[in-house]
């Protein structure tokens, strides 16, 4: 979408604040902002943090919406404040701390709950022996990559969690993100730990409390479609299920 | 209970993913013929008489049919009403609540193979 | 504005060294358009529930002979149950609807030596198989063959 040409614009931003030390609960804050025509949400909360409030805090860094950093709700949908255009908003513009996860401080959220779930689907190539270095690297068609590298693109910026109607109720849940990338190892043709990871998808967390409501899918900003990831992990994690009781496995 | 809920959740999924599939492709043919065009006399005469729907019924692939639209709808209904009252209760997919609902769908499951059988 | 989510949503299990306010979601979560429609679809469980017992019936009255199936049929007749079987069509138009465009992503790319047809034939060959099902069902329950 084109971005706006023309004047500055007054805009009404409530942001919800909350310092440890002094609140009890969250409260929000109102700041009037003369926006550029081109801004993005996350302009105009570096300018309030500037120009008129320096305590406000917020998370940030690459502003080209590749690192994951800046997800807010705004306007009650979870959003990467880099990409997002205020051009496409009104005079108020809501600005929340990423939804369900718990609040350190202003716009910034907790994310260790967000790290133990991604580390519990082991994240990596999964072999039972290492190739020595001179037999040289794995080989994988593009047909092989194909089968998983959607599901690779995630910057874990956590929008997805923000969007779910199981994490907003089922605190074990594993989640969308973590869930996509353990699948992106199980189709991924050098990886040996499918039976591994479907322990994990079939244990506490399990992908099978996921009631497709594809609110991930809807606002990841990568096109990650998590949503096909968990579903076709449940496909895989029943199947990994049955063949378990007919093949004898190993540890 | 979780935990024994946690491990028959790949089961209940296929059922439910049954229910869903199957059920659905089966249940628009049934309801606009048996509930909705017998009663409001849309169909022949004797289509659904109660020779004729004997007659289909009994039938080896009749039988199958008519417990598929039995019990596919009932792995289908109490999946998601498990998850419904998830989202609106509040604390996620309750084990007590789906052990109910599974064991409703169990339960008319086992009558629907009963009832079938000794058509 | 906000709202409390699950007291313990997305909590680590070792706490971090400050005080952290409760998850929360905004007022808009459960009631936006998106929202309110897939809630609309785990709602269809409670027709479908309800519609597996009424089969169930159905086949015992059929087990029970004449008179049994006589007084199902008028029953059938009676408003109650007509409304609630076109409400029961609804749902499952709207979930086949629903289902049919959310299954074909949900395939992996390959299940051991199975591959998947493309997305568009697995979504154009669900809605075939409907109608096909449909017809064969209508012709048959509606008395045109055999």
């Amino acid at each position: 979408m084109a971005p706006e040409t023309g004047e500055m614009r007054k805009r009404t931003f409530v942001v919800t604040r909350f310092d440890p030390d002094k609140d009890q609960v969250p409260k929000t804050q109102t700041y009037e902002v003369a926006c550029r025509p081109d801004w993005k949400v996350l302009d105009a909360l570096n300018h309030i943090k500037d120009e008129i409030d320096p305590t406000l805090s917020h998370r940030w860094s690459c502003r080209m919406a590749v690192c994951g950093s800046c997800g807010m709700n705004v306007n009650g949908e979870p959003k990467l404040t880099c990409k997002t255009q205020l051009a496409d908003y009104g005079e108020v513009v809501e600005v929340e701390p990423l939804a369900n996860f718990p609040i350190v401080r202003d716009l910034v959220i907790e994310m260790d709950g967000f790290m133990e779930k991604f580390k519990s689907v082991k994240p990596w190539v999964i072999v039972a022996k290492e190739k020595a270095a001179e037999e040289g690297p794995n080989r994988q068609s593009p047909e092989e990559l194909s089968a998983f590298k959607q599901f690779s693109m995630c910057i874990n910026c956590m929008l997805c969690y923000a969007a779910c109607p199981v994490v907003a109720k089922e605190p074990h849940f594993l989640g969308p993100a973590a869930i996509a990338l353990g699948h992106r190892y199980n189709m991924d043709s050098r990886d040996e730990g499918a039976a591994e990871r479907n322990e994990v998808f079939r244990g506490e967390g399990t992908v099978f409390h996921c009631s497709y409501a594809n609110e991930c899918t809807e606002v990841c900003p990568k096109n990650v479609d998590p949503a096909a990831a968990i579903n076709q992990a449940k496909l895989n994690a029943v199947v990994d299920w049955a063949a378990s009781f007919v093949v004898k496995r190993n540890g | 209970m979780k935990t024994l809920l946690l491990r028959l959740e790949p089961v209940i999924w296929l059922l439910f993913g049954a229910g869903i599939l199957l059920g659905t492709l089966l249940l628009p043919g049934y309801l606009l013929a048996v509930t909705l065009g017998a009663p409001l006399g849309l169909l022949p005469d004797g289509a659904m008489s109660y020779e004729r729907a004997y007659t289909l019924a009994s039938h080896p692939i009749g039988r199958v049919l008519l417990l598929a639209l039995i019990a596919l709808p009932l792995w289908k209904g109490a999946h998601h009403v498990r998850a419904l009252l998830a989202d609106w209760l509040g604390h996620g997919p309750d084990p007590v609540i789906g052990s109910l609902l599974y064991a409703i769908a169990a339960a008319g499951s086992l009558a629907g193979i009963y009832a079938v059988l000794t058509l | 504005m906000a709202r409390a989510s699950h007291p313990q949503a997305m909590t680590p299990h070792r706490p971090g060294s400050t005080r952290t306010a409760p998850p929360q979601v905004p007022d808009t979560f459960w009631s936006q358009p998106r929202m309110r429609t897939y809630l609309l679809f785990d709602a269809t469980g409670i027709p479908y529930l309800v519609l597996g017992l009424i089969v169930l019936r159905v086949a015992v009255a059929l087990g029970r002979g004449p008179e049994a199936w006589q007084e199902l049929m008028r029953d059938f007749s009676n408003p109650l149950y007509l409304v609630f079987h076109a409400i029961a069509l609804i749902s499952v138009i709207f979930v086949g609807v629903r289902f049919f465009r959310l299954f074909p992503k949900a395939q992996p790319a390959r299940l051991g030596p199975i591959k998947p047809p493309p997305r568009p034939v697995i979504h154009a060959g669900l809605y075939a198989a409907w109608i096909a099902v449909t017809l064969a069902l209508l012709v048959v329950l509606g008395g045109l063959w055999p």
